[in-house]
């Protein structure tokens, strides 16, 4: 084969992976013109496959309802990213360099929390946060995600920690370096692609989380964007073009998170589930 | 590292308190709320009973129940059988390098960031009556009037099974894909030369090694397919009546619609029991297989 047949070649590949590519993202190519659309125009038949009279109209009107829910779902992702790595950094540490006593039991539990369901701890989880006010606030969302974020971040961390060589950290304790030092200036500089991976998959998560926010924020006012959607589930049906317009708004960020690390993404799912 | 002693434990105890209280606790919790009479009457009045079994011999004789089982079934079988072929022929197709394949390759991951609520309305329109599948099957003629994909009886599980399949992909693909990619090429070469045909090469060199990633792949698969409940609870609610039923939604909806939160809760003890159990299933057959390598 000469060097244009091979080119040719390598060209047929990209276009026989286009068709399961497009056929993939179709559902996000139909929210996106969704909401350029009149619901009449979605609901028309034939299909209309490019919106036949494209308006902004809708865009404004969800961006305008649901600017309030879009703050909410950036306190409690935020919040909730915070809480995780602050509690998973420290202990993927632990875990990756240590042999201590409770370790292999924090591993264990940390494995086990992860494999719930979250059904069977939201129920338990409503009464006891029922019982201490925390029905309507911010921090019971941000606790109950956590309890699944934090066994996944520390499980992703451990794998990358393990890659970093022991010999590093056991020289700089011969030069009379502490534990906490060592974390700060060694760890931490070396972990934090990791850590930014991570990040992005416990950010990922919780932006998206449903089922906390539908049980324990009652108060539209503090409800997160995947709930203020249901805000065009009217009583009288559904208006489908702001519901299709609210769902692109809700889901521009990670769509560009994916796009923009993507590699990340991949080497931190594959660290994480080939543990 | 001895020298450190008792400061190791700063960096580990945060994470284990953490989930001994939010993780589980509530799970004993919900075990002790199994055996009592609690429904929202009796938790705000505090007057609960201990009931024994009798949470546990009402779940299981409700024929709810067995139709959730059902459903959980077939969801479970279909969406890990057709998220493997998915994902094993796109990672086959993507295991080479051709223009463009990182871009793909992260388009692909999209339906795994999606927010679940924005997938869910998506099928919720694609299923609907006057939605796109009807919509498209209409105007080129393959039916004469609208299937009731989510308003049927037995279609509905059916449906969210395809949704799922669609939402799985991404997982699957991608964790194939890395598997594949520690494959030495020399393998397939040298057995090339031998005259093996491409479907020897998968048959008898790619599925033997890649044996444990499958593994892998099928127990989180598993375990993430029975615990799913989002993407059902948007698109049908677990019905019309209780047709499309799995024991997620079941045991939710006895909770926050019907308040009988000690059935529920003898609902989520066997939940709790069945992941359990797969997991500890699975991992006997991955250290099986590890053994019978050495």
């Amino acid at each position: 084969m000469n060097k244009k047949q091979r080119k040719e070649c390598k060209l047929k590949w990209t276009l026989i992976a286009l068709i399961p590519t497009i056929i993939i993202i179709l559902p996000v190519y139909f929210i996106a013109i969704g909401g350029f659309q009149s619901t009449a125009e979605i609901f028309h038949r034939p299909l209309y496959w490019f919106p036949p009279h494209p308006s902004m109209e809708f865009y404004n009107q969800a961006w305008v309802t649901l600017f309030p829910y879009l703050k909410n779902s950036l306190i409690v992702a935020l919040g909730n990213l915070a809480l995780t790595l602050t509690v998973a950094v420290p202990a993927a540490f632990a875990l990756a360099k240590f042999r201590l006593k409770l370790g292999k039991l924090t591993f264990l539990i940390l494995l086990f929390t992860q494999i719930l369901p979250a059904t069977a701890v939201i129920l338990p989880l409503f009464l006891i946060f029922n019982n201490f006010g925390l029905i309507n606030n911010y921090f019971s969302v941000i606790l109950g995600i956590a309890v699944f974020t934090i066994p996944f971040a520390t499980v992703i961390l451990r794998a990358y920690i393990q890659g970093i060589p022991t010999s590093i950290i056991e020289a700089a304790f011969i030069d009379g370096a502490d534990l906490f030092r060592i974390f700060r200036s060694i760890i931490l500089p070396l972990l934090s692609p990791a850590i930014a991976t991570a990040g992005t998959l416990t950010f990922i998560m919780a932006w998206g989380d449903f089922i906390f926010s539908l049980t324990f924020l009652k108060d539209q006012t503090m409800q997160t964007m995947s709930i203020g959607i249901y805000r065009f589930v009217g009583q009288y049906g559904v208006e489908w073009n702001n519901l299709m317009a609210g769902s692109m708004i809700f889901a521009i960020l990670p769509i560009i998170v994916a796009l923009l690390a993507g590699k990340a993404i991949v080497s931190g799912l594959t660290a994480g589930a080939f543990k | 590292m001895k020298a450190f002693s008792y400061k190791m434990y700063f960096f580990l105890i945060p994470a284990l308190v953490y989930q001994l209280i939010f993780g589980v606790y509530p799970l004993i919790y919900n075990l002790i709320l199994s055996f009592k009479d609690v429904n929202l009457i009796t938790y705000i009045g505090g007057t609960s009973q201990w009931i024994g079994l009798s949470n546990y011999v009402q779940i299981l004789k409700d024929p709810v129940f067995k139709k959730a089982i059902f459903n959980t079934l077939i969801f479970t079988g279909l969406s890990l059988c057709f998220q493997f072929i998915v994902g094993f022929c796109l990672a086959l197709l993507f295991n080479r390098t051709f223009p463009l394949k990182g871009l793909f390759q992260s388009l692909i991951m999209i339906p795994w960031v999606l927010p679940i609520m924005v997938s869910g309305s998506f099928f919720r329109w694609f299923f609907n009556d006057q939605g796109m599948a009807n919509n498209i099957l209409l105007s080129w003629g393959f039916i004469d009037k609208p299937i009731p994909w989510i308003t049927s009886q037995i279609l509905p599980i059916l449906s969210i099974t395809a949704a799922n399949i669609w939402l799985g992909i991404p997982f699957t693909f991608i964790l194939l894909y890395t598997g594949l990619r520690a494959i030495p090429l020399e393998l397939f070469e040298s057995a090339e030369i031998d005259g093996a045909n491409w479907w020897q090469n998968i048959l008898f060199i790619t599925i033997p090694i890649l044996k444990p990633v499958i593994i892998t792949i099928l127990t989180l698969g598993c375990i993430l397919t029975v615990k799913a409940f989002d993407l059902i609870w948007i698109m049908t609610k677990g019905g019309p009546g209780d047709v499309s039923q799995l024991l997620t939604t079941l045991s939710y909806s006895l909770a926050f619609n019907k308040f009988h939160f000690g059935k529920s809760s003898s609902l989520l003890v066997i939940m709790v029991l069945l992941v359990i159990s797969l997991t500890i299933l699975f991992n006997s057959i991955k250290v099986e297989e590890e053994s019978s390598i050495e």
